[in-house]
Parts: C-alpha cells; structure tokens; sequence
C-alpha cells in the first residue's frame, strides 16, 4: 500500500517558493531527511509565517496532487499510524505569535507554532495558567498538541483540549480558511467544527491559529508522593479519591520498571516491582491543606509504604523526572514500544495486571505510567520486534475485555506499519466519508486516520 | 407531504398508540415559546433504539422531513416543524439505565429530564453539572442536541464537557457507537459535531455522561447593588480577580419584579442589580472565598449582602432564578429573549447597550445573565396583539445581538441558532465557515431530511451580510 515519496514536481519547488519566498522552501536531501517520516523523506520542506501561506501551499498541493505533512515541532510525528505519503512538509513554527492576549476574558489567541513552553512562560508573568500538560510541552508546539489532542496529568483538573479551546482558525484540505469557535466561554452557533479539528491529526485541515482558555496561577500548590508495595493498595485509594469531594490538580501512576530510567521521581528511590502516585494538589491554603490531610490519611488506610509532601524546587524535579521517564525508558531500549489503553476508571487495576500477565507470557519487562482519573494507562513494553505483535494483540483484547481499547503510540517503524492501525468501530464509516468530503484528493496526511481496518 | 399509507406503516412500526395525527395533537407539536409556528403532520413517539432506526429507514426511503424533540424547550425555535413532516419525539425513552459512581458514568436513553437524573445521582452523592434553567423539564437529550449550558457551567463548563459516549441513529437508520465509558476513543470526535447541533445530524438515542462528585460545601451570596452598572462591574471584578464561584448570576429590577410577583424568592424589587453567587467546595476554602467576594461587592458600592448556607434558604434562592422564565410568561406570555455571549470582560459595557437599545425601540428588557461566562439573557417583552411591539421587540433583538458580535460575542452561549437565529448566521460566519458545516451534513444526512431549515442557512442564499467583511 505503502508509496515512496514522489519525485519533486517540477513546477511545485518554485511555485512554494513564490508563495513563502526561496529561503523558506527546504529542498536540499540533507534537509529533507532530517524530516523524515514514517521512512518516506519529503521532496520539499516549507515554512509558512501565516494563515494565507498555508492556504496557498495547500491549494498548490491539490493542483498537483502532492502530499502534505502539517508539522510543529516533530514530536508527534513517529506517534499513531504512518503515513502512506509525504511529499510536502509544511512547517508552522514561524508562526509562534500571541497575537492578543485577554486577561479579563482569560484568554489568549497564539499562533499554531508557538511552542507549550513559550506560553506557558509568558502566562506566567501574568500570573496565568495555561492547563495543557503533555508529555513534549518543552518543545511541542499548540498547533500540533491541539491536531494530536495531547494532554497530560492537568487533565484530571481541567479536562484535555476540547475544554480549553474557544476557538480555531484553519485552512481546510482544499485550502479555504475557516474560523471556528470564538473567544466565548460559552458557544453553541453552528456546528462545532473546532471539537472536530482537535484530534483529527492534521487530516481534515491544518490548525493555523487557537483562541486558549486561561485559568489563574493556583494560590498554593504541593505534590504528595505516595509508594506503595501493590497495585491493588494504590488503586483502592484512587477509587476513594474518585467518588470523594476532594478535587486534586492530578494523580498519576507511574511502577518501578517504567521509572527505571530516570532521575529519582519523588526523594527516594522507587524499586521495580513498586508503584508511586504523584499527586498535584492546587488550590487556595485551606483546601490544599485539606487535601494534604485526607489523602495521607487515606493512603495510611491503604498500605502506603512511603509518603513525602513535594514543594517548591523538589516538587518540579519529581513533576521533571515522571515526564521524562516516558523518554529515558524508550531511549534505553531501541525495540521497546509504548501504547495507550483506555479503560473505564474502576477497571484500571485490571488493565494493570493484565499488561503485567503478557508481559509475563512473553517474557520481557512492561513498565506502566498513567493517568488514574481519566482511566489511561501507558505500557512500556520492551520487547524485540518478533513478540511485539502478538503482544499488542494481547494487549488489545485485554483492553476491550475491560470495555476499553488499546492503541500503539511510540513503536518501531516496522512494529507501527503492521499493528499501528485504529480499533475498528461502527463510526470508522463516517470519519472516512467526512475525510473524504474535506479531503477529496487525500492529500492532507493521508494514512494517519489509521484507515486499514484491524 | 405525509400519506394515510405512511403513518399506517408508522404505527406498525410503533404501536398505534404511539403514533398522533390528529389536528388537537399536531397543534400541540406546531410551537414552542418563540413567535415561530409550523405545523407536523404526524408525531411518532418510539421506545427503542430499533424503533428510531426503524422510523428512520421509513422516512429516509421517503424522504420526508423528521424532527427530533425532547421537551422542545430550545428557546430558539429549534424544534418546530416547519416543513411539516414527522415529529420525533423521544420523551418515552426515558429510561436511566446505569449509574456507576466508581466509573463516574450515568447512561441513559435521551428522554431522561435533567432533573430526574440529578435526583437519582444526588442520594449518591454525585451530580451530572449542566443544569439548564429548564432542567425540570428539558430531557437530556435535548441538552445534548443543544449543548446545553446553565448556572455552574461557569466552573464546571458545558454539556460537550460531560458526554462521554452516544449511540446515534443516522438519517438512513444505521446505528452508529460514538466514544464510549472510557476516554479517548481514536479518530475524530464526531460527538463534538452532535453536540450542540441541534438534531440535524443525527438521533441521540443512548448517552454516557460523566458525573462527579457533589460538592461538600456550598453558600449562596446574595449581592444588591443601586445600579446594573455596579453589579456587573463586581462580577467583571470578580473574574478578574481569579476567582472561579459556582456559579454568578445577575438579575435587574425588572427580573426580580417579574420573579417575586410569581415565586416569592425573597429578592429585593426596589434594587437595580441582585447578583446571585453559589460557592462551592471544600468547607474550609468558603470562608475566605465569601471575604474576598463580599470585599469586591462592596467596593462596587453594595447595598445589602446576604448569605444563605441552609439547604431551604438556597433552594428558596435558586428558585427564584431558576423559576425566570415561567414567571415572565405568566406576566407577558410573549417575548423574545437573546442569548448573545461576549467576552468576559465585556459584560458592563454589553449591559449597558442592552439598556439604550431598550430606550431606543421603546421596549421593556429583562435582563438575567450568566454573568460570569459573559452570557446575556435579555428578554424582549411585547404585546402578542400589538404588530408594532412584536416588530420592535424583534428589530431590538437583532441589534444586541450585533452588538454582542462587536464584542468579539458570540449569537448564542446556549439557547441556539435554531429558527429564531438562522437570519444571524451570516453575521458571524463567512462563507467558507458555513460551507464546511455543510460538508459535514452531507456526511450525515445527504438528503436533508433531518431537521431541515435550522442551525444552518441554505447554502445559495443571496450575498452575505455586508456588515461582514469579505475575506482576504
């Protein structure tokens, strides 16, 4: 199915260059490899500083049928299904404004190629939050974290991408530019097309500018590291959190083997065979201080074997070292893979051991890191590339046993060509007749809808 | 045009008692609180999932027009058949089927009112957040179909926020699974396009929301202030101090008149502005949370403070507000009411415009509002027999509106586009906005067969607003 990249159209090197001038128009195979993606290397690569260049180079794709890569800062793109085309790499990181920033409305309009760290920063001076936590924030730009609806342990707190965007601007397939959403807390005109764009991988159109929400920097803020001997402990204590009136920031899991590779997440050591929540408290003085006080007690009742109160410098190094973790474990072995399963929130301790029992099957070392109040476990499998499909396929069944599914994210080219595609449900019919319709010519990353069937 | 033959075929399908099309019935389907009439020529009220399907496929091989409806309390003209056609109403799936605390999910069949399903969460401790001002009537379907928003959205966001999963039947009949109980289901958030969109893209006929915990704690504040200036300058205060209550409501004199005239809330009806403040949370964070706001208040110049924390004193409280809009129709059975949105920091001078427009078309406002998310609610009152009235009110309407977009607004926080609105459309959007919404109904329903006429304009439809500027 696979096609290599086309040769260089000849009319379409100048064409780009006549729309963003030649010095922002990458030809050069030195260049150009250093894009590459799913193993196909782009004949261009683009930067656009503005919506109108992105609608121009779109509409030359379609007049000659060349693909294109919508591309931030990169992080995402060896994430999901690959490619099955790439012709065009078109990078928005010249458009990294804040093109107006509204701290009466709390909110703030960027455009798509500013990077998570850069607003994170200026919010900050203003004593404002922009609650969008994923994994690569250092480097990975809004546009792609909205196209890949990223999201990380603020989730619990303030919910992923759907409920902090107001509004979108992008320029469709065929490269009309439409404007979505608003500045508005509250929208209900016409039909959200924003939602839509946010977790459409680049597919159905490419994200050029966000209007954010902002929320306010929390007065106090404190981590609890609690470790505990077993999984089942962690988790009865999650589930009392979970139907409590408590409202921790976030609550995340990481084991022992998933850990194994990075700095100290917390002030000790975590043995491979433990598990360590991390748990962001924020809020004002006394519910914070609350917090603190029923959550220890509760992790009392529960076995903990371990408690600190994190603030200030050593919580930020423990909040560090957990995000890189997902890094250092897949740095260490170049076979091991990384999937996402989702299950409902009571299950997560099933799903636990249930990676645990393959990983145990097939010999080779899971870690698992996760987000306990949205039911998302991340497992690290390190595994040569012969067991891996198999273990995926474990991995899927024992997801949708627990009513949940399981997808690959980070894996080894072969690994993600043969067991990368999407779970097959009855809706995978309309998101390909709705691909179709923005998309006639497919030219808009075509493959990464995850369009093979499973 | 609906043959003999046809609702025959219905009520097979159905069950004869579940198919109306007398003229006393259909007069009943042909409104709802707006201006707006149409009348249906039939009403089929299904059961199951099957029977929507079912229905579906008869009228998609037909080719006939369907309207879904639950309470049909849009406020927007959303449910009324104007190109005849059947109604589908779905108040007879009203069924709670799972309530699963430790998961934080509620599923239920669309014809489940908002408040039902609270009252079987709240002996649980849990609540399901979006409570519309309707929510004693207005099903959670309908909720969905217009995104419903209400008082504590202003901490806890809309309905989009709490739809984990739905079964949709398409306008052909195939049903469809979108997300699920657990979250992030792969590929596109085709909920995201359902919600809020208004039954012209498909029938919800099963949902999972999310539910959470019942705060522990929670006062009411009530705030008086001399004039509505004052008032909406402490809820723009209030925002911008950080401060995120449960919910910030304003009401002005007119209101509280309209209001203790039927309900007896205990609102003061010589004041100019009454801002209604729930605080929520853990016990401990309230008092402080009161100080800070009581401070605001005052130094916008309060007149009176008042502080309930008695469930009986709250629930007296909410009434009041929550009772708005059926005391209205009681006094003045007619009116329009907008649901223009403006950014947060907007809401003084927006309240202001609302005032001279009100003076400029003769016309008596009331105004309510979401304040703290910057949502309007003025209503327009008129004389249902007076032509003249009924035209100012709605030229009044149009304006605030206009002025709402000039705020960097929006036509609608929560009520929708509906009927009411479509004329608006073009204000707000271009043309190539409204053509990728029309993209995505013609993916769901090619022939337009389900609630034809609303939330969109028709594509070729004469030049655009000129107050729009073209695009670049």
């Amino acid at each position: 199915m696979d096609k290599t990249a086309s040769p260089e159209q000849p009319a379409l090197g100048p064409r780009l260059a006549g729309i963003v001038g030649p010095e922002n128009v990458a030809t050069d195979r030195q260049v150009t490899k250093t894009y590459e993606v799913d193993g196909l290397v782009p004949a261009a690569v683009v930067f656009a500083a503005n919506t109108e260049q992105v609608s121009q180079i779109v509409k030359a794709g379609n007049e000659s049928g060349a693909s294109i890569i919508p591309w931030g800062s990169g992080s995402k793109q060896a994430v999901g299904p690959c490619l099955s085309s790439a012709d065009i790499v078109l990078c928005l990181k010249p458009m990294n404004r804040i093109i107006e920033l509204n701290t009466g409305n709390f909110s703030v309009e960027i455009g798509a190629g500013l990077s998570n760290a850069a607003l994170q920063k200026q919010m900050g001076e203003h004593r404002l939050l922009f609650p969008l936590d994923p994994l690569y924030l250092e480097t990975s730009t809004i546009g792609g974290e909205l196209a890949t609806n990223a999201s990380g342990p603020r989730r619990a707190a303030y919910g992923t991408a759907r409920d902090i965007v107001l509004g979108i601007t992008a320029v469709t397939p065929t490269g009309d530019i439409i404007h979505t959403g608003g500045r508005t807390m509250k929208n209900v005109a016409g039909i959200d097309l924003c939602k839509l764009y946010i977790g459409s991988w680049g597919t159905l159109g490419i994200i050029t500018e966000a209007v954010l929400r902002l929320f306010p920097l929390p007065e106090v803020s404190r981590s609890l590291c609690l470790t505990f001997a077993g999984i089942e402990d962690a988790f009865r204590l999650v589930a009392r959190l979970l139907i409590s009136p408590l409202t921790p920031g976030s609550v995340e899991l990481i084991d022992g083997v998933a850990g194994r590779n990075s700095a100290p997440i917390g002030d000790s050591p975590l043995a491979e065979d433990e598990v360590r929540l991390l748990i962001d408290i924020s809020g004002n003085r006394e519910e914070v201080e609350r917090h603190l006080k029923e959550i220890s007690a509760m992790a009392g009742a529960n076995q903990v074997r371990h408690i600190a109160t994190l603030e200030g410098e050593a919580a930020t190094r423990a909040w560090n070292a957990y995000r890189g973790a997902h890094q250092a474990v897949l740095s260490a072995a170049p076979s091991a893979f990384q999937g996402k399963a989702s299950v409902p929130l009571s299950r997560q301790a099933d799903m636990f051991k249930a990676i645990k029992e393959i990983g145990q099957k097939y010999r080779v070392p899971t870690g698992i890191r996760g987000h306990c109040y949205n039911g998302i476990l991340y497992p690290y499998v390190v595994a040569g590339d012969d067991h891996a499909v198999s273990i995926i396929g474990d991995l899927k069944k024992a997801a949708a046993d627990l009513g949940g599914f399981f997808i690959v994210e980070s894996a080894p080219l072969p690994v993600r060509k043969s067991a990368g595609a999407l779970p097959r449900r009855s809706d995978r019919a309309l998101m390909k007749r709705l691909k179709t319709e923005f998309d006639p010519n497919n030219i808009l990353n075509p493959g990464k809808l995850g369009e093979g069937a499973d | 045009m609906v043959k003999e033959s046809f609702i025959k075929e219905l009520a097979k399908i159905l069950g004869r008692e579940n198919v109306l099309s007398a003229r006393k019935d259909l007069l009943a389907y042909s409104y709802d609180s707006t201006p707006e009439r149409g009348m249906p020529e039939v009403i089929v009220f299904p059961r199951s999932t099957a029977q929507v399907s079912a229905v579906m496929k008869a009228v998609h091989r037909e080719k006939i027009p369907v309207v879904p409806r639950g309470a049909g309390t849009n406020l927007s003209g959303g449910t009324i058949p104007t190109s005849g056609g059947v109604v589908l109403e779905l108040s007879r799936m009203n069924r709670i089927l799972e309530i699963d605390s430790a998961n934080r999910r509620a599923t239920v069949e669309p014809g489940v009112v908002n408040l039902d399903l609270q009252n079987a969460l709240a002996p649980l401790g849990f609540v399901f957040p979006p409570d519309p001002a309707s929510q004693k009537s207005s099903t959670l379907g309908g909720n969905v179909g217009e995104n419903a928003g209400g008082p504590h959205c202003l901490k806890y966001g809309v309905t989009s926020k709490y739809v984990c999963g739905m079964e949709i039947v398409l306008a052909d009949g195939e049903i469809v699974e979108l997300g699920g109980s657990a979250e992030d289901t792969p590929g596109y958030d085709l909920r995201a396009l359902l919600i809020g969109a208004e039954g012209i893209l498909g029938i919800v006929t099963r949902l999972v929301l999310n539910i959470v915990p019942l705060p522990e704690t929670s006062w009411i504040l009530l705030a008086v202030f001399e004039t509505l200036e004052d008032a909406s300058q402490a809820v723009s205060d209030i925002i911008s101090a950080g401060i995120i209550p449960g919910a910030l409501e304003l009401m002005d004199k007119t209101s509280c008149w309209v209001i203790e005239q039927s309900i007896s809330a205990g609102y003061p009806t010589d004041a100019e502005g009454v801002l209604l403040i729930e605080l929520e949370g853990l016990g401990d964070s309230l008092d402080r949370q009161a100080k800070d706001i009581s401070e605001i208040c005052r130094k916008n110049k309060m007149r009176e403070l008042r502080l309930a924390k008695t469930t009986d004193e709250k629930a007296v409280l909410w009434q009041g507000r929550r009772g708005f809009f059926g005391a209205v129709a009681r006094i003045c059975p007619q009116y329009v009411v907008m649901d223009g949105t403006v950014p947060r920091n907007m809401i003084v001078p927006a309240l202001r415009k609302v005032g001279e427009v009100a003076e400029k078309y003769k016309v008596t406002i009331a105004n309510v509002a979401h304040a703290g998310d910057g949502n309007l609610h003025p209503l327009i009152l008129f004389d249902v027999n007076s032509e003249k009235e009924k035209k100012a009110a709605k030229e009044a309407g149009k304006v605030i509106l206009k002025v709402c977009l000039d705020m960097g607004g929006t036509l609608t926080g929560e009520h929708g586009i509906g009927l009411e609105k479509l004329p608006t459309m073009k204000a707000m959007f271009r043309p190539a906005d409204l053509a990728a919404m029309h993209r995505v109904k013609s993916v769901f329903d090619p022939d337009s067969i389900l609630n034809p006429g609303k939330l969109l304009p028709p594509e070729e439809d004469g030049p655009h607003h000129e107050e729009k500027e073209a695009p670049a």
